[in-house]
């Protein structure tokens, strides 16, 4: 069943996706776009939090590098938009890696508050203006708009299909990492830290992977953003948004179709009813009360390998601490 | 030297707020091993409930018995507030998985955050001048009143809390849940019970430090909860979270920490240099300055 | 010959659906403030006194014969936010935007109106606003420099204080002004003896405050928003220190001297004249109609000023008879003496409102102010 819908639904998710900005308007058109970037953050979080199971709450920091990263190379060096694409993977991937280095050790509460704390020292550097690039607490505006050549009358969804085609690009590396050397290693070190390193696997580095992996990922999703909006600044990469791709990806379960449902209530479904925009947060609260309630492994919980049901422990915690 | 111990008296008034609303962190996470980030909205609260008892209920005319009645009703309707997300938060949630809770937690944090917001507006309101801004400068150092009183009253108050959890029978029977749940439930304890104690003490002081922040800072935000709960929380983990004496050095060296940070150094780096402290503690030593080293479980 | 057929047939329908929006029998005029965040009050005021305005008009038939339609975006005061509003504006099809009162918004969505022909006008007084050469911006209220000028020479001259502190946080536009007055001050041989920047919304300014007791400065002048103004003055207040406190123009705001409370009596603010002090007729007029309509005076200046930016562009339209922006903006760049609500309105090539009218008030204990230099 799981499978079928995995075979269906991704292609067709797919083909409606790239038929969407023809029935969409520009304003629709921005909401999709956000809604695709944010996705392929929450699955980058997913790699990190979901994956390898660490409590990372740090998530828009990566996102945020990437973001600019972009925009220093494309307002300072007049980089073109494209072609800062590898530099804002490497470089919020090089941070992933040096920043978890000295932190993986440190149990679940401690990371979390620990990559809080890297969120908020990047948001202050960025306000203050560090290396007098990053243009203070404004941010950096009037970015070059991406050009694809051959596109002449569909310039304006532009950003969108360069931000569909990085989801795609996410997915591909999401789906070879599940089944690689990497992703079982990931999977044991989620299930039980300890038995995973008696077995063998050298949990450290592969701790660093994933923060490495989601880190990288994050960084396109930064140039994506970048290139949207033509503008980057600070309140953007702030923590509350790493507090939201955190819960994203919990209350989702932690699976593509999870994360696609939480992106969506959190971020599509206010534009839909923005007689209700104030309400949003307090109503999500009282969602993510309820749904962790109901359904503590999250809305669309992922499984793992190709376990039959009869052998999976019943209301097991599956590797959540 | 003046300008030190002027700033020696800044970082201790503003440390004694951080140890008020870490105890409230660090009773929580010595029980039930959650952050509660639904504290720093609670202490929030309390400065919006607090400018409403005043200005609502009592006549918003400033008097002794005004100024002492907006403190015990505030720290009634948030200990109020704090059993309520207990039982509605965290209670269905004892035996679910570890991130569940946090997002239960982020959850009720939201739900409060933004209750305040619909109730209060989104703009900055402003807190009322409950104490004569009297000061005196005493060998070049100024001091007020209202400093006197925080660090006074936050003394008291820590003070107390210490002799409830060490001498009293109750206390005993909080430190034994925070050891271990399952054997101080097979000692008779009623450990539900003692949860809902330690919500009701935290989110108490937790509303003190709330008033504390409207009063000395007169302007308050629905969303100023994070800040005050970051930094509280991250003042219980350099004392050792889960540890009450260490909650209340935690804050003060905070305090303390940020306000030479700020004075000396930069204030516009401030928030990095404390969580730059907060990693290399971390690292060097994991379980803070008072905290025990306990074998992790497995 | 299909095929022709096809694209004229197209064509047709392109036509056929443009030209309602071509031929709109209404004139859409957007507002960008920030109507919820720290500076609700402010983006409220812009937001009544522009819908005011276009009631006043439309009673009267109109702008050649248009009647004005009013769409409002909250920026809520952020970078990111007001990106998002220009371009929601843009394809909601204004033909000019009121907006917004902070220059870091104004700034964010500059561009986006440039591009597409969409007049803007703000009273964002950072000077980089009409730096980058748009012909949409015009500004409604007078730049940092000016400003700059007046405050040096009344703390230098007119005060003779000896030491000076500045202060600001690092907003665009306090950092420009705070910038621009530690030049006028050395200019004019003046000691500026500090010089430090606070983060806007941290609430605790005591270490920063501490530090420059050390420095004994007899004033502090702070460029920065009256949010953070007010706990600055009563800040300093119960620090003890004696010196004298000046603040920018955006610290006129009923708030600031809310947050200051009793620190407030006797801080002095720097800015063109209040609503009340306008001696004009139409200033009369108009916040009479203000405070008919919405029962409360305006917040602050800015709102009355964003309000003749608004009436030169609709000035505009009528004098050249078109809604061509371009033609609009051409005969704005050399508009001379248009009757204002907050004086004659005129400005330069380059979208700045000519001509200033700074004043120093003191702000009284029953919290009005006292005009003691001009």
């Amino acid at each position: 069943m799981m499978k079928k819908i995995q075979v269906i639904g991704y292609p067709l998710f797919f083909v409606v996706m790239a038929l969407l900005p023809a029935v969409l308007d520009s304003r629709w058109l921005v909401v999709a776009t956000t809604f695709v970037i944010f996705t392929i953050v929450a699955l980058s979080q997913d790699v990190i939090l979901g994956k390898a199971g660490m409590f990372n709450m740090g998530q828009a920091l990566f996102f945020g590098l990437g973001a600019y990263t972009t925009a220093i190379l494309n307002s300072v060096y007049g980089w073109p938009m494209l072609a800062t694409l590898p530099v804002a993977i490497i470089i919020p991937a090089l941070f992933g890696i040096v920043l978890a280095g000295p932190i993986i050790h440190l149990r679940g509460d401690y990371l979390l508050v620990v990559t809080i704390g890297f969120n908020i020292v990047f948001i202050q550097a960025v306000q203050n203006n560090l290396g007098g690039v990053t243009g203070g607490p404004n941010g950096i505006f009037g970015l070059e708009m991406l050009q694809i050549p051959g596109m002449g009358a569909f310039q304006e969804a532009a950003p969108y299909y360069a931000a569909l085609f990085v989801l795609l690009l996410t997915l591909f590396i999401i789906r070879n990492l599940e089944s690689s050397k990497a992703g079982r290693a990931l999977h044991y070190l989620r299930e039980d830290d300890l038995a995973a390193g008696s077995i063998g696997i050298n949990t450290r580095v592969y701790k660093i992977f994933a923060f490495g992996v989601g880190a990288g990922i994050a960084g396109m999703a930064g140039t994506v953003f970048a290139n949207q909006y033509s503008a980057v600044s600070p309140e953007a990469f702030n923590f509350l948004q790493s507090v939201l791709f955190f819960s994203i990806v919990i209350v989702g379960g932690s699976s593509v179709p999870g994360i696609l449902l939480g992106v969506f209530v959190m971020f599509v479904l206010p534009e839909i009813f923005r007689e209700f925009a104030t309400w949003r947060y307090f109503i999500f609260g009282f969602a993510m009360i309820f749904t962790m309630i109901l359904r503590p492994r999250g809305l669309w919980p992922a499984k793992f390998g190709r376990i039959p049901k009869a052998f999976l422990e019943k209301g097991g915690n599956h590797g959540q601490q | 030297m003046d300008t030190f111990l002027q700033q020696l008296v800044n970082g201790l008034t503003i440390g004694s707020m951080f140890a008020l609303i870490a105890l409230g962190y660090t009773m929580v996470y010595g029980v039930m091993k959650l952050i509660n980030f639904a504290h720093g909205d609670l202490v929030a609260g309390s400065a919006f409930v607090g400018l409403f008892v005043f200005s609502q209920l009592l006549g918003g005319e400033v008097s002794l018995p005004v100024v002492i009645g907006v403190f015990l009703l505030t720290i009634v309707a948030i200990s109020l507030l704090g059993f309520t997300v207990e039982r509605l938060a965290y209670r269905p949630l004892r035996t679910a998985p570890r991130l569940s809770a946090v997002v239960s937690a982020l959850g009720a944090s939201m739900v409060i955050q933004n209750g305040i917001m619909l109730l209060w507006g989104p703009q900055m309101q402003i807190f009322p001048e409950l104490i004569p801004s009297v000061i005196w400068e005493v060998g070049g150092v100024v001091i007020s009143l209202m400093q006197v009183l925080i660090m006074a009253l936050s003394t008291l108050l820590m003070v107390g809390l210490y002799f409830f959890v060490e001498k009293t029978k109750i206390g005993t029977a909080i430190r034994a849940s925070a050891i271990d749940q399952d054997a101080a439930r097979l000692m008779g304890i009623n450990v539900n019970n003692i949860i809902v104690t330690i919500f009701l003490i935290g989110s108490s002081l937790g509303a003190v430090g709330g008033l504390f922040i409207g009063l000395y800072y007169r302007g308050i935000t629905f969303n100023m909860g994070w800040q005050y709960g970051l930094y509280a929380f991250v003042a219980a983990i350099i004392g050792g979270i889960g540890n009450i004496p260490g909650a209340m050095l935690g804050g003060l060296l905070l305090g303390l920490f940020k306000a030479f940070i700020a004075g000396y150094v930069s204030s516009t780096w401030a928030d990095a240099f404390t969580f730059i402290l907060l990693i290399v503690i971390l690292i060097v030593r994991p379980t803070g300055i008072l905290g025990e080293r306990v074998a992790e479980k497995v | 010959m299909l095929k022709s057929k096809a694209l004229l047939l197209s064509l047709a329908a392109t036509v056929m659906v443009a030209s309602p929006v071509l031929a709109s029998d209404t004139l859409k005029v957007g507002v960008q403030a920030p109507i919820t965040g720290s500076y609700a009050n402010e983006g409220q005021g812009i937001d009544q006194s522009v819908r005011l305005l276009a009631d006043q008009i439309n009673a009267k038939g109109g702008v050649l014969g248009k009647k004005i339609e009013v769409v409002t975006c909250d920026d809520e005061g952020t970078a990111m936010k007001a990106a998002i509003c220009a371009k929601d504006l843009v394809n909601k099809k204004v033909s000019m935007v009121i907006g917004s009162y902070t220059s870091t918004c104004a700034e964010a969505a500059q561009a986006t109106y440039y591009r597409a022909g969409v007049l803007q006008t703000s009273d964002g007084t950072s000077d980089t606003l009409t730096e980058h050469g748009y012909w949409t911006f015009f500004r409604n209220s007078f730049p940092n420099s000016a400003e700059a000028e007046f405050a040096a020479n009344y703390m230098v001259k007119e005060k003779a204080y000896k030491n000076i502190a500045i202060l600001s946080d690092f907003s665009s536009y306090a950092d420009g002004l705070a910038t621009a007055v530690q030049d006028a001050v050395k200019k004019l041989g003046g000691n500026v003896v500090a010089r430090e920047k606070i983060k806007a919304g941290s609430q605790n300014f005591t270490p920063v405050l501490t530090q420059m007791k050390s420095k004994k400065p007899d004033v502090i002048f702070f460029a920065g928003y009256y949010s953070d103004g007010g706990l600055i003055r009563s800040q300093q207040v119960a620090l003890g220190i004696k010196a004298d406190f000046i603040g920018g123009d955006a610290n006129d705001n009923v708030d600031f001297v809310k947050l200051a409370g009793n620190a407030a009596t006797g801080a002095y603010i720097i800015n063109v004249p209040t609503p009340e002090l306008l001696p004009y007729d139409l200033a009369k007029d108009f916040l009479k109609a203000y405070k008919a309509k919405y029962n409360m005076m305006p917040p602050s200046i800015w709102t009355i000023l964003n309000v003749d930016g608004m009436r030169a562009f609709i000035h505009g339209i009528e004098a050249t008879k078109s809604f061509d922006t371009k033609k609009v903006a051409e005969y704005l760049h050399t508009l001379k003496d248009y009757p204002g609500i907050t004086g004659p309105i005129s400005f330069a090539a380059d979208g700045n409102r000519v001509g200033s009218g700074y004043m120093t008030y003191e702000i009284q204990k029953d919290g009005s102010y006292k005009i003691v230099f001009k």
